[in-house]
């Protein structure tokens, strides 16, 4: 193994799938429409791609301790709403909603975490549980109306999360930073910190990692939490940006986020993962929407390439997975 | 004579029912090599599970050195040295063999408060460790479980428990599913794990492996100790097989004495 050349270990690397098909699209949207790559576009493909991708790369922790969160786009939904609610009736200021909002988060993500690992129930069914129970709360309390959101205007919290400014023709997000922040930090944690180490044994042997010591349930229980706050910081962070507050927004991204984070190559059965993947994986299904689009597919056509290439890719991460396997 | 290093008095456990031990005593000496053997249902997985702390016993002590104990977790019995081996059940196949070996343990580089592991020291002591249990090819540290044979996986668990001075490691079925190579391999790693000053419980279906590796046979049946100071040299594996499948006590009492005499 190490006699091998850079290239076959490169070759060998989960990332090595994603990156080779990120650079495929990108050569064959601009092929098709050279408009693109332009400054307008990929300011807009950004702008969205980091409020789904901070989900995404929580939930890359989650899934590699063996776990999975399908809350977390009805708490997408939820946060705003309850930021708003609590501005618009003046119990709060927008920062102490927000505070409140992140806070609330974390309560779901710790009955979520104490579900799974104190009950013994799969991951799967409480959380399935918690997104009807959180997207109908949302509902309840708006009677299903967007919430108002239009003096947002000068607050420093909106400032500081989607305040936007142009690095030459490109229009940026002050959220593309804060993506850029969680995933080194967290590439971090999962990578070189003893966390890390921890995550990935309580994914891929739990009970080893008890025997050792290690406090599995623990661990769990703060990555549930830590993916319900990054959902709800994306949902309060995509409301800033749009001004919008609708009770019904991140239906059907807790599948697009762990397409995102399976495509990137972390094992949907837990004990491998990464975040480099998971930002390719971010990327592809983005620019595929909004590549789509732009030469002239129709919109509604967009799941099945989404469908073709998550089949596709896990045909190669498991024809890897069993070369590694016989030692190659 | 002296202490032995962990004591077993008078252990029950039931199931319901169902009493998988009854009395059982059972002790293991400093730097010995135990065959544990018995039939399927005799007790043994049920002896190594109490000593382990994966199930509490009903009644009985335990005593390490002399100093009563108390198993209420796996963790408990690691704490006081007493490390088990099943196979393919201790590693997380994922992990490279370094990040194995100092799981739950993973030294910190300063300053602590980023958390990070020192992975080169992790690299430099599992290098040497390997070395010491005798794994003779060449391999790397960063190399993952999943891609290391059954006894190469055996010699990191093995490799682990004597890095953290586990006292006693218990091996369950070490050799199942192995090769001739592979297994001369293992029975060659808990030698070195002996030389080094650990004890073993060896516990293996293949009563061979047993004979090549142990310097005492312990013998179970129907949840009882029935001979407990057989020593391989004095006796062969036809008779440890009847002992296995049952004579009457005295028969066992002058096999063990005939073994003595002739030692002395």
């Amino acid at each position: 193994m190490e006699n091998s050349s850079i290239i076959q270990r490169s070759i060998a690397r989960p990332e090595f799938g994603p990156f080779v098909l990120l650079v495929v699209e990108l050569a064959v949207f601009w092929g098709f429409n050279h408009d693109f790559l332009s400054p307008q576009n990929i300011s807009n493909i950004l702008a969205f791609t980091v409020e789904l991708g901070l989900i995404a790369l929580a939930m890359t922790l989650l899934m590699t301790s063996g776990e999975f969160d399908l809350s977390v786009g009805s708490l997408f939904g939820f946060s705003p709403v309850l930021m708003w609610t609590l501005f618009n009736s003046g119990l709060t200021s927008l920062e102490a909603g927000f505070v409140v909002a992140l806070l609330v988060a974390a309560f779901i993500g710790l009955v979520n975490g104490w579900f799974v690992t104190q009950l013994k129930i799969p991951s799967f069914l409480v959380t399935l549980g918690m997104l009807l129970v959180v997207r109908g709360t949302a509902l309840f309390v708006t009677n299903g109306f967007p919430q108002r959101t239009w003096s947002a205007e000068g607050s420093w919290l909106a400032e500081a999360l989607v305040g936007d400014f142009f690095i030459g023709p490109f229009r940026i997000y002050m959220s593309l930073f804060w993506f850029i922040a969680a995933a080194i930090a967290l590439g971090y944690v999962l990578t070189q910190s003893r966390t890390g180490n921890w995550i990935q044994a309580a994914g891929g042997n739990p009970n080893a990692a008890k025997a050792r010591g290690v406090n599995v349930s623990g661990v769990k229980i703060g990555l549930f939490i830590l993916s319900s706050i990054m959902a709800s910081l994306a949902g309060v962070i995509s409301s800033l940006r749009t001004s919008a507050a609708n009770p019904n927004s991140g239906t059907g991204y807790e599948l697009e986020v762990i397409a995102m984070v399976v495509i990137g190559g972390t094992a949907l059965t837990g004990g491998r993962g990464t975040i480099i993947g998971t930002v390719l994986g971010i990327l592809i299904l983005r620019v595929m929407r909004n590549g789509i689009v732009l030469i002239g597919v129709p919109g509604l056509a967009y799941n099945i390439f989404i469908g073709a290439i998550i089949l596709g890719m896990m045909a190669l991460h498991s024809w890897l997975e069993r070369r590694h396997q016989a030692g190659t | 004579m002296a202490e032995p290093l962990v004591r077993m008095e008078n252990i029950r456990k039931s199931y319901g029912r169902v009493q998988a031990l009854v009395d059982a005593n059972f002790h293991v000496n400093e730097r010995e090599i135990v065959g544990l053997l018995g039939d399927n249902g005799a007790g043994k997985s049920t002896l190594i599970k109490v000593l382990s702390g994966a199930v509490p016993l009903t009644s009985g002590d335990i005593f390490i050195r002399g100093k009563k104990v108390d198993f209420r977790s796996t963790s408990d019995a690691i704490a006081h040295g007493i490390e088990t081996i099943y196979q393919d059940s201790a590693l997380v196949t994922q992990l490279s063999i370094a990040r194995n070996l100092f799981l739950g343990r993973e030294p910190i580089k300063p300053p602590r408060f980023l958390n990070r592991m020192d992975q080169e020291a992790m690299n430099v002591v599992a290098r040497d460790l390997l070395k010491q249990v005798g794994i003779s090819k060449n391999i790397p540290p960063t190399t993952p479980i999943g891609s290391l044979s059954g006894g190469e996986r055996q010699a990191v668990a093995i490799a682990r428990a004597m890095h953290f001075d586990s006292d006693l490691i218990i091996l369950d079925e070490p050799t199942n599913n192995l090769g001739v190579a592979e297994t001369q391999g293992v029975l060659s790693f808990v030698r070195s794990a002996r030389d080094s000053g650990h004890s073993c419980i060896f516990i293996a279906h293949n009563i061979h492996h047993v004979f090549q590796v142990v310097d005492r046979i312990v013998v179970m049946r129907r949840g009882k100790v029935v001979a407990d100071d057989i020593d391989p040299k004095n006796t062969n594996v036809a008779e440890v097989e009847r002992i296995i499948t049952g004579m009457s006590d005295e028969q066992i009492h002058d096999a063990i004495v005939q073994g003595k005499q002739s030692q002395g």
